[in-house]
């Protein structure tokens, strides 16, 4: 099942192509596509077990997929039984396009928050270190971070850590961002600085795509949901439409579950 | 007393330079051996692995008997503090290729994760990622497998090394009281362990401390 | 060629008798070692200020000194207070005192990491002080110390090989005996690390075993 953009006119920033993965027996992925366009937000929501996170990681090569295509801008590659294992650099190349934020933050606890946001910056893209730094702090008062910029990561909050998260993968200025659950590991009231983080770069036109159980945020900020099942696509639309009328009952068991909650 | 406390304390320089040496030349040695066991290629992996399981199935004094008693067939003699510490070294490299692994495992996946989705190369990912993290979590169990390396030291004595124990055993001979001799010479060891011992666990302590690692 | 590679394979029956007495004296001092484990935890636990600074001193002295140098201790240090013990007693008594120390640590590490909640719940339960330790800490505690306690064994059995110095008959003393013999030490000495490994891989690749199927619960 393919899944079009809504707006036709702006060239797709990433697509998924069938992609499918398989642990052994067990299929995590089952033949799903998705189209990303620029500036486009895209929540995926589901049970757990659903394949959402496996579909996000294989997006940026986490996880090989073991079939199907993914486009980021104009990288591209295919795993298939006619395509080679693509090389270790194009595997890097594919993931410059795409910056990618965990449930479980995994900063660098050796280096201050300063430090995680701009190494990789130095590393990847031969930045020299004082505009590097120059950059993170900019990333970090744009997070709401400034004064944390010396302190370790065992000093922040969870939700603060997952703001320097945040700019530690905006650095590299990456076209696209992922989020794997991004609030799954906070509680309630500091998820709420994270997501406000995010609302504001989906606002300033970052295409996003969202592994998420907030339904709120689901239906506030994207632009399109994917409910996924069992490794495969239930329905994908417009949120409010499919949060007051979902068309799988599927759907509908549960948004009732966790809108119960 | 006294006297024999002096003659046995002569022995400490000869069992500090074996502990160090095997310690520093394995710490090194151990490095690539951890490397090739999660290198990409099989044959090389199990070579790792079988000269790891190897070194940690057979007893150091056989080792120690082999380099000192057998190479000399293969042409090669040693002195005995040479043969005693190129043994201390190639276990020592075994066990620590070992911890180093089990730093590593510590780490969890997060970090290599995290490193690959912002492009670090693998290079840069072990030397600026990994690296450091794992130094500092093998740490306390480094300093410990030094504390054994310390006591397995002892068995140089067997091939005529004048460290602690020979000493102590000469001196026993001498005065015939073997056992003021000998619970002085386990004194030392005691003695030399305790700066590692407390560096173990303080180095612990602040770790905790700043890193929050369980 | 193949000859040459494998001369050291004539030397293996020689070293039998020397892997008797070595599994002899690691069974031994593990038997006698176990209790004196336990037995070390409740003294340096208990409330006996004496004790409890004896305890200590024996565990400390059996974990900070090298074997060798425990073994000496006894056999070359009791004639010295008009004790003579037969060089294997005085292999058995210097590895049950460090066997001792080892398993007093290995223990107490197990009883401490079962999870204070367990305590509480059995407390909650309403059971004894006696039935919550029998019950409900004792088989936990078991699980966790039981691996380590059998790895404890293996590396036992790689340090009878120290016995070789106050002339216990075991492997090493028969092997450096074939050696002074035939001069041919290396294939020896091969032959006694082929014993070693033969004891030693199969019975720690049992231990992995185990300690997967014990941990399956937890």
């Amino acid at each position: 099942m393919t899944v079009h953009s809504e707006n036709g006119l702006t060239r797709p920033m990433l697509t998924a192509q069938n992609v499918t993965k398989t642990y052994q027996q067990h299929v995590a992925v089952n033949d799903v596509s998705l189209e990303v366009s620029q500036g486009e937000v895209v929540s995926i929501i589901g049970p757990s077990g659903a394949g959402k996170s496996t579909f996000l990681r294989c997006m940026n090569f986490l996880e090989v997929p073991t079939s199907g295509t993914v486009t980021i801008g104009e990288r591209s590659i295919t795993i298939g039984p006619d395509h080679k294992s693509p090389s270790r650099k194009e595997v890097a190349a594919l993931r410059r396009g795409a910056g990618m934020v965990f449930q479980s933050f995994n900063l660098f606890p050796h280096l201050t928050v300063l430090r995680n946001v701009s190494l990789p910056q130095e590393r990847v893209l031969g930045r020299s270190r004082s505009e590097a730094d120059e950059r993170s702090r900019a990333l970090l008062e744009r997070v709401g971070l400034s004064q944390k910029a010396d302190a370790y990561p065992s000093k922040c909050s969870g939700g603060q850590q997952q703001r320097v998260a945040i700019a530690r993968a905006l650095a590299l200025d990456p076209p696209v961002m992922l989020f794997d659950e991004p609030t799954s590991a906070l509680d309630p009231e500091v998820g709420a600085e994270v997501l406000a983080v995010m609302k504001e770069l989906a606002r300033d036109g970052m295409t996003m795509i969202v592994v998420t159980h907030e339904m709120a945020f689901a239906r506030d900020v994207s632009d399109r949901m994917l409910v996924m099942a069992d490794g495969g696509v239930l329905e994908c639309g417009d949120p409010r439409v499919i949060m007051k009328q979902p068309t799988h009952p599927r759907t509908e068991r549960f948004l009732s579950a966790v809108l119960d909650r | 007393m006294i006297e024999s406390l002096r003659y046995i304390a002569i022995g400490i320089g000869a069992t500090l330079t074996i502990t160090s040496s095997a310690f520093v030349i394995g710490a090194i040695l151990g490095l690539p051996l951890a490397a090739l066991r999660r290198s990409q290629f099989m044959v090389l992996r199990a070579m790792a692995r079988v000269y790891v399981e190897l070194v940690r199935s057979v007893p150091p004094l056989v080792w120690l008997f082999l380099v000192f008693f057998g190479l000399p067939q293969a042409g090669v003699s040693l002195v005995p503090l040479a043969a005693a510490i190129l043994t201390f070294s190639l276990i020592a490299a075994a066990y620590m290729s070992e911890i180093y692994r089990g730093g590593l495992a510590a780490l969890g996946r997060g970090q290599w994760e995290a490193s690959s989705a912002v492009g670090l190369s693998p290079l840069d990912t072990a030397r600026f990622i990994l690296g450091p993290q794992v130094f500092r979590v093998v740490g306390p169990t480094m300093a410990t497998y030094g504390i054994g390396l310390l006591k397995d030291s002892a068995l140089a004595s067997t091939i005529g090394v004048v460290e602690i124990t020979f000493r102590a055993g000469a001196e026993a001979q001498r005065t015939g009281s073997g056992l003021t001799v000998f619970l002085t010479a386990g004194i030392f060891y005691l003695l030399l362990s305790l700066p590692l011992a407390l560096a173990s666990r303080r180095v612990d302590s602040r770790l905790r401390a700043r890193y929050s690692i369980a | 060629m193949i000859d040459d590679l494998l001369g050291w394979t004539e030397y293996v029956p020689e070293l039998a008798g020397g892997l008797g007495v070595a599994l002899k004296l690691t069974a031994i001092s593990l038997l006698l070692g176990y209790p004196l484990g336990l037995l070390l935890v409740l003294i340096t636990d208990g409330s006996s200020k004496l004790l409890r600074g004896l305890g200590l001193v024996i565990v400390e002295f059996g974990r900070g000194i090298p074997l060798l140098v425990l073994l000496l201790i006894v056999y070359q240090g009791l004639p010295q207070v008009e004790l003579t013990p037969t060089a294997m007693v005085s292999a058995v008594v210097a590895f049950t005192w460090s066997a001792g120390a080892y398993s007093t640590e290995i223990i107490r590490a197990s009883l401490a990491a079962v999870p204070r909640g367990q305590s509480e719940a059995a407390d909650a339960a309403g059971m004894s002080d006696r039935e919550r330790f029998r019950f409900i800490i004792f088989p936990q505690a078991a699980r966790l110390a039981i691996p380590p306690l059998m790895n404890l064994a293996v590396q036992w059995f790689q340090f009878s090989s120290l016995a070789y110095v106050i002339t216990v008959p075991e492997i090493m003393q028969s092997a450096y005996f074939q050696g002074t013999v035939t001069f041919d030490y290396l294939s020896v000495f091969i032959a006694a690390a082929f014993i070693y490994a033969a004891v030693t891989i199969p019975t720690s690749a049992l231990v992995t075993r185990l300690e997967a199927r014990l941990g399956r619960h937890l």
